[in-house]
């Protein structure tokens, strides 16, 4: 009986340090869904901010001006719903610069399209970083353990957000 | 831009004295990390603590055990990770690079045992295998932690979303292809000479597979040469030649990597009839920087590569038929090979380490954002306490 009692005790003791590493592990990834958020926010702020620099300089005849402006005003504004759809739109009228665009003017404006070429590399891979924080915790939060234990607790669930790195 | 130096801690699974791609690949962006200012320290098992680079941490001797058709001399154990966490602790770096995290080995109990920005790369690429079902629920939790996750091809990577569920950015392995592209003509190499660079005694390289073409070949042409460079015992490899065709092998031994330049440049096709446990194909890809017309297997690592023939020949895996006929389409034709030259050697600069380096930079960048230094992990803490640490 006292035997009994005591393995008893001791699997509720092993199942509660499950359950708490479980926690643990679910806490971490909601983190990383912020900061690789953070990240990305920030990311995508300077490519709106280069965007609109590069519609005032002299890379941009006065039409893509107008389009790339417009582009990047409502990137910037989006709200949290809309905003991979405008990003994806400021992609593309970005995309249609670099394509169309011979001149390449000046050292300010050269230095312009380097620093967003290397903005884009870093955008691609804090997409998929991002994407992947993402998913991930979606997975580990549709399992029956963490949705009956509540492990999540008010956390809300990560949205994915659809990039497109294609574009890009 | 403000550069700053990071410190960078690499763990190498594999037995830093034994030759191989993984061991190679980290020498090669350490080496190129430490030249842009960086701090850098490898961890990895030795058995020989003297002749060490002086960026390199022994973990101690490593075994070996067969893993992935190969034997791989790997480590791990209560007193290897008592030394991991001790290197972690001191180290205080700013980010964790992890290779081959998935296997048995001292990057996984780095994964375990520590917490922060940490980047892992996956190399190998596997046939789905049903003992990865049972390892799965417990490697998930560990390799979750990673920051983000590199897969040196398209091959790796695949393998890693059917094992694991997860995604990985793919970043290709790095070549020196300035230093290879400046090779220069020996004529005992060249002519109607096929090369081969690599352990040529592993099944898996499958030079079986050339041995048995050799009759077709001659056929055509009758002066034709093998020239094999790499470690190896030659005499116990011809005893499987027959005995007309023993004379036109020659076996250079290692090779250096000035000679390398130059054996890509003189010999007439380079040969990877590898039959498969290829994950990237880095000699091929140094077969097209030295300037090289390259005949290769079709297994998935060596098509991807190649780009499904466009800068080499393929030919179908294990079929000695069509391995012949491709070498002589190859040979006797120069027009192809010169154009197939051209094409390689421009394609591999994007597998040069200046574009390599930084693009796993670039990774490391995102990862260390948001996140502090690396320390030892919760679990790992309350470990130290139980064990009284």
């Amino acid at each position: 009986m006292n035997f009994k009692s005591l393995l008893i005790l001791f699997l509720i003791a092993l199942f509660a340090w499950y359950l708490s590493f479980l926690a643990t592990r679910l806490d971490r990834l909601h983190h990383r869904v912020e900061t690789s958020w953070a990240n990305l926010d920030s990311l995508l702020q300077r490519r709106a901010a280069i965007a609109i620099e590069i519609a005032r300089s002299e890379i941009a005849d006065p039409a893509s001006s107008l389009l790339l402006t417009f582009a990047a005003h409502q990137a910037r504004e989006a709200s949290v719903k809309d905003r991979s759809q405008a990003e994806t739109g400021l992609s593309g009228a970005l995309g249609i610069l670099l394509e169309t665009s011979f001149s390449t003017g000046g050292d300010i404006e050269q230095e312009l399209m380097q620093e967003l070429g290397e903005l884009n590399k870093k955008i691609k891979v804090a997409i998929s970083l991002h994407v992947e924080s993402v998913n991930r915790t979606q997975l580990i939060r549709s399992r029956w353990i963490i949705r009956t234990f509540r492990l999540a607790g008010s956390a809300p669930l990560p949205v994915t957000y659809e990039f497109e790195a294609d574009v890009l | 831009m403000t550069f700053e130096k990071k410190r960078i801690g690499i763990v190498c699974p594999y037995g830093w004295d034994t030759p191989g791609g993984v061991q190679a690949h980290i020498a090669d962006l350490a080496t190129y990390l430490m030249s842009q200012g960086h701090y850098v320290s490898v961890l990895a098992p030795t058995s020989d603590e003297e002749n060490l680079p002086e960026y390199v941490v022994s973990a101690g001797k490593p075994i070996s055990i067969p893993y992935n058709g190969a034997v791989a001399r790997i480590l791990f154990g209560p007193i290897a990770f008592a030394r991991v966490r001790q290197w972690i602790s001191q180290g205080e770096f700013d980010l964790l690079h992890l290779h081959e995290p998935a296997i048995p080995s001292i990057s996984l109990l780095a994964c375990f045992a520590a917490e922060g920005p940490m980047v892992g790369t996956f190399h190998a690429s596997a046939k789905r295998q049903k003992a990865i079902f049972a390892i799965g629920p417990i490697l998930e939790p560990v390799i979750e932690k990673l920051t983000a996750r590199i897969a040196v091809s398209e091959a790796a990577r695949e393998t890693l979303t059917e094992h694991l569920e997860t995604d990985a950015i793919v970043v290709p392995n790095g070549i020196y292809a300035k230093r290879l592209a400046g090779g220069k003509l020996k004529q005992e190499w060249s002519g109607n000479t096929i090369g081969f660079i690599g352990r040529f005694a592993e099944p898996r390289k499958g030079l079986a597979v050339l041995v048995s073409a050799l009759g077709e070949i001659t056929k055509s042409i009758p002066d034709l040469r093998i020239i094999v460079a790499g470690p190896g015992d030659s005499a116990e490899f011809l005893k499987e030649v027959p005995e007309e065709f023993r004379n036109r092998f020659t076996f250079l031994g290692r090779i250096s990597e000035e000679e390398k330049a130059d054996f890509l440049h003189s010999v007439g096709l380079y040969v990877a009839p590898n039959t498969g446990g290829e994950s990237f194909g880095i000699i091929l890809a140094e077969a097209l920087a030295g300037g090289a017309a390259v005949v290769a297997s079709d297994i998935p690592a060596f098509q991807a590569l190649l780009g499904d023939g466009e800068y080499g020949s393929l030919f179908i895996s294990e079929d000695s038929h069509s391995l012949a006929r491709t070498v002589i389409d190859i040979l006797k034709n120069d027009e192809k090979r010169d154009s197939l030259r051209t094409a390689g050697k421009l394609y591999a600069q994007s597998f040069d380490w200046d574009v390599v380096a930084e693009r796993i930079y670039d990774v490391y960048e995102m990862a260390m954002v948001g996140l502090g230094k690396v320390v030892l992990s919760s679990e790992s803490r309350g470990w130290n306490k139980f064990l009284g640490r």
